[in-house]
């Protein structure tokens, strides 16, 4: 993994060596990082190849990182020693990291000058997706929310519906078909959720129940009232109800893709490597994630967005205009077709003319964009320990996962220790 | 440090310029030691002194608060206990086991080549990759092991790395499966330098059984050999990380924390680098500890053959 990141450094130092003597030629040469090569890499490569031949004066240079908490690292240590990129993609969440260190830049002048930004498919809805420390520090690029994976000859041999429309609307009746798929043996689990890694899942719980992260003024906690609670019952009733094993997200893939696991919960952006797991094994449907609130319930939106880091004039121009071409309706569906996640502009999600053919031939994708409505940005905690709370949240929904203790009790303790984490405040 | 053996006269008489050559000769790993061991090393030592976060403009000089929220810091706490009993438990047993499996090797008069490579191989593949191998032979529902128990009829076999119960015991199994066979070919390579004589005459002074000469004869003229494996193994087990971080995330709620871990997870996870060096160096000291103990305490017992 280091020497990934090194070899990216060394490309980096060596372009920069390059730079005066491509200046001369009159053509702008920008670098662009983004993470998660595996994930990203043909929808960057399809965008770059489109957009040289409309801007045949911008020459663009990808680096890359293994994956999202690498690309934060990369970054910090480029601004540390003044070798930034000039444009790089992050995850939603790392973002306010970049904002509140000065290292992003604000993008609401420079996306005001062409007039109104809804016009062109920026809406205020995916503009907070990338709103960021107070400002616009950035625009997304890619977006994704939790969904249903399910295994339909699991679900055919209880004699459950196959059929996406007909899976299960509410947490109940997930729970309910996962104990009778457990229920078949043969080391055969019911349903997974993937709760371990970090706080999004728990968020996706959270807001479905209506529930906040923080209160309005991020002072205090938000999630310690009865949203709160209900996140963390239904969490434990999958276990005690539905049978949930205790897994880790790896071990959860590998068991739905052995056929063993009847129904697997998490998000979108997984979708392309679950198709290529999955292979020929058995036949996969995709749906929507059940809500607690069908009413007022949100969803987390996980992804990337691009983030403007170029100091010089000239550079900052270009990048600019790449990023916005990224997210234009035409990079947003090239980015769809080559990943598994759901288009960011309004325009492209609107008119079927950029993605109605790709999804009616690919139904897997759809059940994502039929949650849109329901997407709010991925909560980000404020001040320097803003990743180290999500970690709170992944330990104490082992002690409920584990039976070590009941929601009752980990509710408040949970919030104590989040509480402890925030910027102090006079 | 010989050099202090050399008549006094001798030295003196040396030219200037052969000490010069010797100056420059060894200025290239010189420099090589000061840029890549020491000058890091000082500037982790400071930086465990300060508030120093990655991308922030700029640091301030926080004296021992560092090593003060250590003090009171779950996560810090856990991982100091979890390396503990990890290392007690690997180092004890990749030691017997490898004492062990090179009595055998040596013992034994076929295949002697065989197991020794099978013994060895651990050493020499990939951690990262093996892990993988790991992870599902442990895997909960699908994996070998817990097939082989439900076959034998254990009805609710563990989960192994995603409980927390078992996870520390699993990943101390993979360490001890990872040091066995160095631990073996370093003793294996002790037990050859034992002059078989000795071993004769242990036999004529009625040392009848095989026990009564491995203690007599084989265990003492072990001892600079043993010395060794273990200060090399437990250094080695204090320093595990690749596993966990492979295998567990220091997860579930923390059961799987190493010390090695936290630091990197304060470090480049949370960014706080003045945290994760003020680690570092508590990790460092932990190791000179250890080497100095080993070498103080039982120098004096070991009878060099």
């Amino acid at each position: 993994m280091i020497r990934t990141t090194r070899r990216a450094a060394l490309a980096f130092g060596a372009s920069a060596l390059a730079l005066p003597r491509l200046a001369l030629a009159q053509q702008a040469e920008i670098t662009v990082h983004y993470a998660q090569p595996q994930v990203y890499k043909d929808s960057y490569d399809a965008i770059a190849a489109a957009f040289a031949q409309r801007e045949p004066g911008i020459r663009v240079n990808f680096i890359t990182s293994p994956n999202y908490e690498e690309g934060t690292q990369l970054v910090l240590r480029q601004a540390a020693t003044g070798q930034l990129p000039d444009l790089s993609y992050q995850g939603f969440n790392r973002l306010r990291v970049f904002a509140e260190r000065g290292i992003a830049q604000d993008l609401t002048p420079m996306l005001a000058r062409d007039g109104d930004p809804a016009a062109r498919g920026y809406t205020p809805n995916l503009l907070a997706l990338a709103h960021f420390g107070g400002f616009q520090s950035g625009i997304a690029y890619a977006a994704s929310n939790p969904i249903s994976y399910y295994n339909v000859e699991l679900l055919r041999r209880v004699g459950a519906p196959s059929d996406p429309a007909a899976f299960p609307k509410t947490w109940d009746e997930v729970i309910a078909l996962s104990a009778r798929i457990r229920a078949l043996g043969d080391g055969v689990e019911g349903m997974w959720f993937q709760w371990p890694g970090d706080d999004w899942m728990f968020s996706a719980l959270l807001f479905s129940a209506g529930g906040r992260m923080l209160t309005e003024d991020e002072r205090d906690v938000g999630f310690a009232g009865p949203e709160g609670l209900a996140a963390l019952r239904l969490l434990q009733r999958m276990v005690r109800e539905g049978g949930m094993p205790n897994l880790n997200a790896t071990s959860a893939l590998q068991a739905f893709a052995a056929g063993k696991l009847g129904m697997r919960f998490g998000s979108t952006a997984f979708l392309r490597n679950m198709i290529t797991s999955v292979g020929r094994n058995f036949e996969m449907q995709t749906t929507l994630l059940p809500v607690i609130d069908p009413v007022n319930g949100k969803l987390p939106t996980g992804g990337a967005a691009g983030m403007l880091t170029a100091r010089d004039a000239a550079k900052r121009e270009a990048a600019f205009k790449f990023l916005l071409f990224s997210t234009s309706p035409e990079g947003t569906s090239m980015m769809a077709k080559n990943t598994g996640y759901v288009p960011v502009n309004q325009i492209a999600i609107d008119d079927p003319q950029y993605l109605g053919e790709f999804y009616r031939e690919n139904p897997l994708f759809r059940a994502a964009t039929l949650q849109v409505d329901r997407m709010i940005p991925w909560y980000a905690f404020p001040g320097t320990n803003s990743v180290r709370v999500t970690q709170v949240m992944v330990d104490n929904m082992a002690r409920v996962v584990e039976g070590r203790a009941a929601p009752e009790q980990v509710l408040p303790e949970m919030a104590a220790e989040v509480r402890r984490l925030l910027p102090r405040r006079s | 440090m010989s050099d202090a053996a050399l008549p006094r006269a001798a030295t003196s008489r040396a030219p200037v310029g052969e000490a010069l050559a010797g100056l420059m000769l060894t200025l290239p790993a010189g420099i090589a030691y000061l840029v890549l061991l020491l000058l890091p090393t000082l500037a982790a030592v400071t930086l465990a002194f300060t508030d120093y976060e990655l991308g922030m403009p700029a640091l301030n000089w926080i004296g021992l608060d560092n090593f003060r929220e250590m003090l009171s810091d779950r996560g810090f706490a856990i991982a100091l206990r979890n390396t503990v009993i990890y290392v007690g438990t690997v180092t004890p047993l990749s030691i017997g086991l490898g004492l062990g499996a090179a009595l055998l090797i040596e013992a034994g008069t076929r295949g002697r080549a065989f197991f020794r490579a099978v013994f060895f191989l651990p050493v020499v593949s990939l951690t990262v990759a093996m892990a993988a191998a790991w992870q599902y032979l442990l895997h909960p529902t699908i994996g070998p092991l817990n097939a082989l128990l439900r076959q034998v009829g254990v009805t609710d076999p563990p989960f192994w790395l995603s409980s927390s119960d078992t996870v520390l015991l699993s990943l101390a199994a993979i360490g001890v499966w990872e040091s066995l066979g160095y631990n073996m070919v370093l003793f294996l390579a002790g037990l050859s330098a034992i002059p078989r004589e000795l071993y004769a005459a242990a036999e004529v002074d009625g040392a009848r059984s095989a026990f009564d000469r491995f203690r007599l004869v084989t265990w003492p003229l072990l001892g600079p050999t043993t010395l060794f494996v273990v200060t090399i193994t437990l250094i080695r087990s204090v320093r595990v990380f690749d596993t966990v971080a492979v295998l567990t995330q220091g997860g579930p709620n923390k059961a799987s924390e190493v010390l090695l871990y936290t630091m990197y997870r304060e470090g480049f996870t949370y960014l706080r680098l003045g945290y994760s060096a003020a680690i570092t160096l508590v990790f460092l000291a932990i190791v000179l500890a250890l080497v100095w103990l080993q070498t103080k305490a039982m120098d004096r017992k070991i009878h060099y053959g």
